[in-house]
């Protein structure tokens, strides 16, 4: 029964599902620590971005439009952090423990304001983006299953894996986004103003947590409900971390998580353990997975340091 | 700077506090000028009005338990009029944030004593009712949806403890979607394989009271059912509860049914997408959804405010039994299962009628529902694992 779920299709598709909204935000995390700072805000932009997602979609009626303005509402609010961090030089942390603090109840809020709904989004009429068959993919047995006919924006947080490696790696604005994450100081010596920087990569982190949080409720789900980021922008902080905050190895965590969170769905389903100890799974998982990592590099030191 | 700023913090914090509490417009009132208006009129006139106050671990608007303790709460006060009976809602807020100010906001209700009764509810204010009864042991209590068992104690004679016998009515539930699972002339079922699902938010013990009876009743009428059983681990995360409903769907199950707060809205979802069935619950979740609603038979309620208008009709009479635990089933109207012509139209006539047999059946006693209370955990995994 296990062994048959996990062999299905739907499986990997599940697997996919989950892993997207924490991709996209453990990519937004990479960008704003590779500038050296941490954007643990992150959680509070992705709950704003999903109601946001509902109420945009819902106003201009069109996914497109309201994903739009939600991806610059989420860079608003990376910029608000910034402009907190950076101009007003509050604690990095604080300021980002304001934002979830106002996301949990203001989201309530604002939905309460628009719909007179306190609970779940019901009484708007948002949209979503479409799911998407891949021409000649969606023919290949088995695999055209799991990777055609998934949500139109776990395809962009896949590409967006590359573009933002690209962007970090291979762009005159990434190199200056990780020389003043290495070192401030040196990278103003040479001229580069630390602050825009930091501003810089700060929006586009808001960009991409909030393309994670629209998911939420514009294509995961199709309305939004309170609290609905449920903590996954913290497990994407983590993820970030775990994966050396490049966004490959970020991507390799969050699969590795989502799969096992898919995993441990189908546990529930089938075998007779205690669920407390399958919904451990995806952390456990993510954990071993960490700890082999970092064993294996300790190796490779060693013998490169040859003792 | 470091003022201004923290000063600007201050100003962002206490924002998002009030966002959770915020009061709605509709609220009733009880500011002390409209009730000693009336007093002052009419000096002969019984002193006081019966006053009660309901603390809310979450706010208005939930379209369920705490809107339902409202409105019984409105309509009582509606039937008497304000000068014999008044009421005052406190929303506390629900979320992490919000939880340390329970306790303290309870204290200041009990400290003022200006209320005949302080109504709060759910397992999460346990603790905090606890400590306030020991500390005001003449301010009376009444204590909704989680069982107060330290009774025996003698220290609580202060508690009145309502509960719902959600077995019964998830027995009705269960009944319902064994026999709509096995029927070939429902659209969206798939009737070769005897196969129900139950979404849990966490396993409490009222969630495993919620299973009993549904298990209960499924075998009732199919004593071959499978229950596919999962548990989200919280009440708020929709999406995950979405994919583990999927999951059901996938393996088979052809109705489902959802007790996880707004995590159990992912459930319905899932129904959409894999054309299957969800039944609702705490709230009539095809009215709540209502572009969903061709997915949703019914809905199973606990009927809070019925039992809060019972309660104080019955303790202003002096009869209301406090110290004690009182179950409310179907004969109480504490429990009921959503018949709108909603349901009429989703669920077909023959299952109706064994549903309202069935109903009849344990308000006579010709069926006893079983209960999760006073179960072992063993007993409750051999349940589980008898439908597996």
């Amino acid at each position: 029964m296990i062994l048959n779920a996990l062999l299905s299709p739907e499986f990997f598709n599940a697997a996919l599902r989950a892993t997207t909204p924490i991709l996209f935000a453990t990519l937004a995390s990479a960008v704003a620590s590779k500038s050296g700072i941490i954007n643990m805000a992150l959680e509070g932009i992705m709950l704003f971005s999903a109601l946001f997602g509902v109420l945009f979609s819902a106003a201009f009626q069109s996914a497109w439009l309201g994903l739009f303005v939600t991806m610059i509402l989420g860079g608003f609010i990376g910029f608000v952090l910034a402009f907190f961090v950076l101009k007003l030089k509050t604690d990095e942390i604080l300021a980002a423990i304001a934002i979830n603090l106002i996301a949990t109840g203001g989201t309530v809020f604002l939905m309460l304001t628009v719909s007179g709904d306190r609970g779940v989004s019901s009484s708007i009429k948002s949209l979503q983006l479409p799911r998407v068959a891949l021409p000649l993919i969606e023919n290949i047995p088995f695999l055209g299953e799991i990777i055609s006919n998934q949500n139109i924006l776990t395809y962009i947080s896949l590409i967006m894996v590359v573009v933002v490696h690209i962007f970090l790696y291979k762009t005159p604005l990434g190199l200056r986004i990780r020389a003043v994450g290495e070192n401030k100081d040196a990278a103003e010596s040479v001229g580069i103003s630390s602050q825009k920087i930091q501003f810089t990569a700060l929006i586009i982190s808001g960009l991409l947590a909030a393309m994670g949080g629209f998911f939420l409720s514009g294509g995961y789900m199709t309305y939004f409900t309170k609290d609905m980021s449920a903590g996954r922008g913290f497990i994407a902080l983590a993820a970030s971390t775990m994966g050396g905050n490049t966004p490959i190895g970020g991507f390799l965590v969050s699969l590795l998580f989502g799969a096992a969170q898919a995993f441990s769905n189908i546990m529930q389903m089938g075998a007779s353990l205690p669920y407390e100890l399958v919904q451990m799974l995806p952390y456990a998982t993510t954990l071993i997975g960490l700890g082999i990592y970092s064993y294996s590099l300790m190796k490779k030191r060693h013998r490169l340091s040859g003792k | 700077m470091k003022k201004v700023l923290s000063l600007l913090l201050v100003v962002v914090m206490i924002f998002s506090l009030a966002a959770c509490a915020q009061k709605p417009a509709e609220t009733p009132s009880t500011e002390t000028p409209a009730t000693e208006t009336p007093a002052t009129e009419t000096p002969a006139a019984d002193a006081k009005p019966y006053k009660a106050a309901l603390l809310l671990n979450g706010t208005l608007g939930d379209k369920s338990f705490f809107d339902s303790a409202n409105e019984g709460l409105q309509k009582l006060k509606d039937e008497l009029g304000a000068d014999k009976f008044d009421f005052k809602v406190e929303q506390m807020g629900a979320t992490a944030a919000d939880e340390p100010k329970w306790e303290p906001t309870l204290l200041d209700y009990c400290d003022t004593g200006e209320y005949d009764v302080i109504i709060i509810g759910t397992w999460q204010m346990y603790e905090a009712l606890s400590a306030a009864a020991q500390e005001f042991p003449d301010q009376k209590f009444i204590f909704f949806d989680e069982t107060f068992n330290e009774f025996d104690t003698g220290n609580f004679n202060n508690i009145y403890n309502v509960m719902y016998k959600q077995n019964e009515v998830s027995f009705l539930v269960g009944a319902a979607a064994a026999m709509m699972t096995t029927d070939e002339n429902l659209p969206m079922i798939d009737p070769s394989n005897k196969m129900i699902g139950f979404l849990g938010g966490m396993e409490n013990s009222i969630i495993q009271d919620f299973l009993v009876g549904y298990i209960q009743g499924a075998k009732h009428v199919e004593p071959e059912i499978k229950v596919a059983i999962a548990f989200v681990g919280n009440f708020y995360d929709s999406a995950a509860g979405k994919d583990l409903a999927l999951v059901q769907y996938q393996n088979g199950v052809d109705v489902g049914y959802n007790v996880a707060g707004s995590a159990g809205l992912g459930q319905i979802d899932a129904a959409v997408d894999a054309k299957r069935y969800a039944i609702g619950v705490d709230s009539d979740q095809a009215a709540l959804l209502p572009e969903k609603a061709e997915f949703i038979p019914t809905s199973a309620l606990k009927n809070v405010g019925n039992s809060l208008f019972r309660a104080i009709q019955m303790d202003m009479e002096g009869k209301l039994q406090y110290g004690a635990v009182e179950k409310l089933g179907f004969s109480e109207g504490g429990v009921e299962l959503v018949k709108d012509a909603h349901y009429e139209e989703m669920v077909p006539e023959n299952i109706r009628t064994k549903i309202d047999e069935f109903e009849q059946q344990i308000i006579s006693g010709d069926i006893v529902v079983d209960t999760s209370a006073g179960k072992t955990t063993e007993e409750i995994k051999a349940i589980m694992d008898s439908v597996k």
